[in-house]
């Protein structure tokens, strides 16, 4: 790793213009990115209510939160535990939205730009190796 | 304590992790090993490598010492280490796989095209890594002095000098078997114990987490005093003393009332079963009721405890993605979907591993409370199985989490110093040599052991937490503006940079070294991310918007690269 320095795709990768164009301004980018955002933000906005929704609760719901459950466990500590939990569930909600709803199109949109030639030397979501 | 077996377990798992470094190498010399990895490596086993090389000293010693002290407060510490690879998989990973940029300065570089910023990213680079070394040598010290009753200074110098010396001669790289193979050495070593202490405390019929009272000897403990400590009597106790105690010197028995009390290095107390324990001054003696309380005690700071808190959590969860070593494992996935479900193993990896710390931190407060009372709370997981179990049962379940431990901050403090070494040798001394990259191993590990011999008193987790407030406010605000705001400059960028970044080093350093400790000022400087986080993104913005003439004028390609689904083919590889 340490002797070469490493060369990025951003400096060495070429896009022709015509390629930044045509996606660019394809509806399919466009939506692309629409349903990333459509996801992403508001499940942020989530997450984050969530969590310190749990603090304010802590701060303001002292009552409520150190109610006993079984013996010294009360309602604050299984809902501190329980924020792994919500962690998990909110990443695996994403990996199944981007499964479903953001991979296909982007299949869709390269096989429309690409036609069906097959792309030889690039990564891809379908797992063709590097070449 | 004292376990026979002890030295011998850390010394087979450094010879053992060390053998498998040398052996690898022979796979990886020619090829960058993240490169041949992708290819090969299945999402199960790159996830068990990220959680192996994340998980270090803070998280298998640090988070059941900071239970022990603070209680259900300092749950934020391990649901932060997790919930930030949530954060760095949303807005992050995929776009920074995209841009093909390996290392945060060259990412910098590659985005603003300045090479200036790209060094001063290197600088931050450099620094974080070290402030994430710090607790993996203290662990060390700590270790080696808790199973061997070796000095602090010795154990933290004789890792740091194998760890160096061992990068240095290109011994153990960031090898995906490796990690993978310590995550489940680190969880073995933690769990294992674990159910034998849950099955004793069971069998025991020690109830006391469940009864609202202070923490009591459970049997006649005698403790020795390592270091001088002033410690804070609420019940009135009886004790036998034999040493130096409040400034007159003591050979018997003894009776304390509430107050303050001072003990002097080298003396012994024993103090009989029943008896409440005097808690370390800095602490305050929370019975188990208040222990179990969110927000009674905002992990150290009772005053401000919501401040602390939302604190905590901005800097784990915005600091994750800025950690050298974090982000370059996230290339070892041959595609997005692949990286995707790496997260989501990873987030399941930790979070099953962080509920082990727990239960030594709870049970911690039962069997082994005279650490309330040296303030070491961090030695809970290697003493517990000694002091619950005991027997031959008991030293080998010692060391067995000292094995453990051990392998927690070899394969961290490794990985750490590969990035630091590689920046330092590629950026700032040098241009990447063999030579050049051991000079810089050198440099790269002699001053955190600087470091960790001046924070003995700190937590290990705590200062963990300080290396991600650093993060959260330098490298974040860059990845997530580089990212997804086209209006940021090199200018902007390095304004922000040096501005959070410069205000929460400070308030590490005082920190570290011992400054200010109470009021807003002390909690400020703490837990500095809730201030810095958001005046760094502020410079950042605000510079950039009046530099706005330096925008790149490539700034649209760059953003379809970093944006454009892989599948598209514009990242094909040249070549």
């Amino acid at each position: 790793m340490h002797q070469e320095v490493p060369v990025t795709q951003l400096t060495r990768r070429e896009i022709s213009q015509q390629d930044y164009e045509r996606i660019h301004t394809s509806t399919e980018f466009a939506e692309l990115r629409k349903r990333f955002r459509g996801f992403a933000f508001p499940m942020t906005v989530v997450f984050l209510v969530w969590y310190l929704l749990y603090v304010l609760m802590s701060a303001y719901a002292t009552g409520f939160m150190s109610t006993k459950v079984l013996g010294n466990i009360n309602v604050g500590l299984i809902f501190g535990l329980l924020q792994f939990l919500s962690t998990f569930v909110i990443t695996a909600m994403y990996v199944r939205h981007s499964n479903k709803n953001t991979d296909p199109l982007a299949d869709d949109l390269r096989e429309q730009l690409e036609g069906k030639t097959p792309d030889e030397s690039g990564t891809t979501e379908k797992g063709t190796t590097r070449a | 304590m004292d376990s026979p077996f002890a030295l011998p377990a850390i010394v087979l798992v450094t010879v053992v992790t060390l053998a498998i470094g040398a052996y690898g190498v022979r796979f990886a010399r020619t090829t960058s090993d993240f490169l041949v990895a992708s290819r090969t490596v299945s999402p199960g086993w790159n996830a068990s490598a990220i959680s192996g090389e994340y998980l270090s000293a803070a998280s298998f010693l640090g988070v059941a010492g900071l239970v022990m002290k603070y209680g259900a407060d300092v749950l934020w510490y391990p649901v932060g280490f997790t919930a930030g690879y949530l954060a760095m998989l949303l807005y992050v990973a995929a776009p920074l796989r995209r841009s093909g940029a390996f290392t945060l300065p060259d990412f910098a570089e590659a985005r603003l095209g300045s090479r200036r910023l790209r060094l001063l990213c290197a600088g931050f680079v450099v620094l974080i890594g070290w402030l994430y070394l710090v607790p993996q040598l203290q662990g060390a010290g700590l270790t080696l002095g808790t199973v061997t009753g070796a000095p602090y200074w010795l154990g933290a110098i004789v890792v740091g000098v194998v760890v160096t010396a061992n990068v240095a001669t290109g011994g153990m790289r960031s090898i995906t078997f490796v990690q993978a193979f310590q995550y489940w050495l680190k969880l073995t070593a933690l769990a294992v114990p674990a159910f034998f202490l849950l099955l004793v405390w069971r069998a025991g019929g020690t109830d006391s987490l469940t009864a609202a009272e202070v923490p009591v000897f459970p049997t006649e403990t005698m403790v020795d005093i390592q270091v001088d400590v002033s410690v804070n009597v609420v019940e009135p106790v009886s004790l036998v003393a034999d040493g130096v105690i409040d400034g007159t010197a003591v050979d018997g028995p003894l009776s304390w009332a509430p107050g303050r009390h001072d003990i002097a290095q080298g003396a012994v107390l024993t103090f009989p079963a029943g008896a409440p324990v005097p808690h370390a001054d800095q602490l305050d003696t929370l019975d188990n009721a208040t222990w179990g309380t969110p927000l009674s005690t905002g992990g150290g700071h009772p005053e401000f405890p919501l401040f602390a808190t939302y604190s905590l959590i901005l800097a784990t969860f915005l600091g994750t993605m800025g950690l050298p070593h974090v982000l370059v494992r996230f290339y070892t996935n041959p595609d997005g979907r692949a990286a995707r479900r790496t997260t989501l193993l990873v987030l399941g990896l930790l979070g099953v591993f962080y509920l082990v710390p727990t239960v030594y931190g709870a049970l911690g407060r039962l069997y082994t409370p005279q650490l309330l009372l040296t303030g070491q709370t961090d030695a809970a997981v290697l003493l517990l199985p000694g002091a619950a179990i005991g027997g031959v049962g008991g030293q080998l379940l010692g060391a067995l989490v000292a094995a453990g431990a051990f392998a927690a901050f070899l394969s961290t403090s490794s990985g750490l110093l590969v990035s630091v070494a590689g920046v330092l040798s590629t950026d700032v001394v040098g241009r990447g040599s063999v030579a050049a990259f051991r000079r810089a191993a050198a440099v790269a590990g002699i001053v955190p052991l600087g470091l960790a011999l001046q924070v003995v008193s700190l937590d290990v987790s705590v200062v963990v937490g300080l290396a991600f407030a650093v993060a959260a406010s330098t490298f974040c605000p860059l990845l997530v503006l580089g990212i997804w705001w086209r209006g940021l400059t090199d200018a902007g960028a390095a304004a922000g940079l040096l501005a959070g970044g410069l205000l929460s080093t400070g308030a590490v350093l005082i920190t570290v070294l011992g400054g200010a400790r109470g009021g807003w000022l002390g909690v400020l400087l703490a837990q500095p991310a809730a201030l810095t986080v958001p005046v760094a993104f502020l410079v950042m913005v605000v510079v950039s918007r009046l530099t706005a003439a330096r925008v790149p004028v490539d700034v649209g390609r760059i953003m379809v690269v970093l944006h454009a689904p892989e599948s598209l083919g514009v990242h094909r590889r040249a070549g």
